[in-house]
């Protein structure tokens, strides 16, 4: 008898993401986000928590409440997840996860440390596979929000729909140590 | 005598199809691999990753958003009669491809500090990154073989270059190779890999010689020792993504080149990202 594989649950997650959304996932589900997410990577995350610090966010037009931060940089070539474990990007996701940052998605492992800060802001790490073709068919816009200097490694805003990605680091557990 | 115009037309579409094109042993290891997977959602991402190149193929788009530093071989045949400026046609090919495929613009601006600093932004034009130092060999017979291979980020900085006391036994050296591979997994993100192995006596040839297995490799011919490192990698169960599951490495390319009286192996090892290695290889006769 030929083996049916059971349909898989995936949690619609739209943005911007209330608290107690992000308390009901669980490491390894499946999500698919809708609506507005930033992208930015080396370049500008570092930038964006000097803001924070300086408590000058307001100088660009940025709302981290409930947002999305995917690690990618945005240009004609598409959009797909950089290494989340380089220096700049997995540095920042303390101060932004204090600001309101609830999934920050990328790929690659993080330390037991930034585990424990997702914790702390009722945050979350999902990864996704650096599928930019077909990434290019779930997105609807894009603009550059902020360090335009920075070119594709500028603070973009982009629109999304159905943009798939698991739930790889949440409420102090990970899936990079289950194996 | 092949032409410049002809040279980088073939280099042009060399980049192209490596950079939005799976080949057919990719195709055959990724179903080969969601056939036997049994984590869900490794299966997922393996699932995924087959999708991406089907629609990279029909909309010719990047399979990837990082595109790659291009790497080009050029193996020229006795016979062959080369025009003037052949090394500038695969330069010109080079561009013309990152602006039509699109490449990711990412060249960086500025003097040499300024470059290593980032600090004067980036050209918007992907026609302005830079192709590695053409490596030339030479071949048999009257034809001209290009290949094309766009190397991407990820695997470039879990990659390693350095020495084995092989202690007169290969499987010290691929023991020592997989292990060095193996710490790397987790982190490279972008599994299942393929890891490209180059054994020489210098950190330049064995560089080479692994950038020269990424060309050779298929991942439907594989032989015992290859299949070995895979199994190790394997054995690591990181999985694809880092999710778990079975499928940690597609296979192994390992090209080993001549070597020195010494109880030391100079060797080099990438750990290709799950879309590499993009390459595209075409023939021009004289």
């Amino acid at each position: 008898m030929k083996k049916v594989r059971k349909a898989r649950r995936v949690i619609k997650v739209k943005t911007p993401i209330e608290n107690r959304e992000i308390e009901k996932l669980r490491v390894g589900d499946q999500i698919e986000i809708e609506g507005k997410i930033y992208c930015g990577r080396d370049a500008v995350l570092p930038k964006l928590v000097e803001l924070i610090e300086g408590n000058s966010l307001d100088r660009i037009k940025v709302d981290l409440k409930g947002a999305v931060i995917f690690h990618t940089a945005v240009s004609p070539a598409g959009i797909g997840p950089t290494s989340s474990n380089k220096v700049e990007i997995e540095g920042s996701i303390p101060a932004l996860s204090q600001a309101g940052v609830k999934i920050h998605l990328g790929k690659g492992a993080l330390s037991p440390k930034t585990a424990e800060e997702l914790k702390k802001y009722n945050s979350v790490f999902a990864i996704t596979p650096p599928v930019s073709a077909f990434f290019s068919d779930r997105m609807i816009s894009q603009r550059v929000t902020a360090f335009k200097k920075e070119g594709m490694e500028a603070l973009y805003e982009v629109e999304v729909k159905g943009f798939p990605a698991i739930i790889a680091i949440a409420h102090g557990k990970t899936i990079f140590a289950t194996h | 005598m092949i032409s410049q115009k002809r040279i980088e037309e073939v280099v042009k579409k060399c980049l192209i199809k490596a950079g939005t094109a799976f080949r057919k042993d990719q195709l055959d290891a990724y179903r080969n691999a969601i056939r036997k997977e049994k984590n869900e959602n490794a299966k997922w991402v393996l699932e995924k990753i087959l999708e991406n190149a089907k629609i990279a193929g029909e909309k010719i788009f990047p399979l990837c958003d990082d595109t790659g530093i291009p790497h080009v071989f050029a193996e020229i045949g006795e016979e062959v009669t080369l025009p003037k400026g052949w090394l500038s046609a695969i330069r010109n090919g080079v561009a013309q491809g990152l602006r039509i495929m699109p490449g990711r613009p990412m060249a960086v601006k500025g003097n040499p500090v300024e470059r290593v600093e980032q600090s004067k932004g980036l050209f918007n034009d992907p026609g302005k990154l830079s192709l590695a130092p053409v490596i030339v060999k030479s071949a048999k017979g009257n034809q001209l073989k290009i290949t094309v291979l766009l190397l991407g980020g990820g695997p470039e900085v879990r990659a390693k270059t350095y020495r084995v006391f092989h202690q007169r036994s290969i499987d010290v050296v691929l023991r020592e190779m997989a292990g060095w591979a193996s710490s790397e997994m987790k982190n490279l993100g972008c599994t299942p890999c393929v890891l490209a192995i180059g054994i020489g006596r210098s950190h330049m040839e064995a560089s080479a010689l692994m950038l020269e297995a990424m060309k050779e490799g298929n991942l439907n011919r594989q032989n015992q020792w290859e299949k070995k490192v895979t199994e190790m990698i394997n054995s690591t169960k990181v999985g694809p993504l880092g999710l778990g599951g079975d499928t940690t490495a597609l296979g192994t390319f390992i090209k080993i080149g001549p070597l020195r009286a010494s109880g030391v192996r100079i060797v080099s090892m990438r750990p290709c990202c799950c879309f590499e290695p993009r390459k595209a290889t075409m023939v021009l006769s004289g």
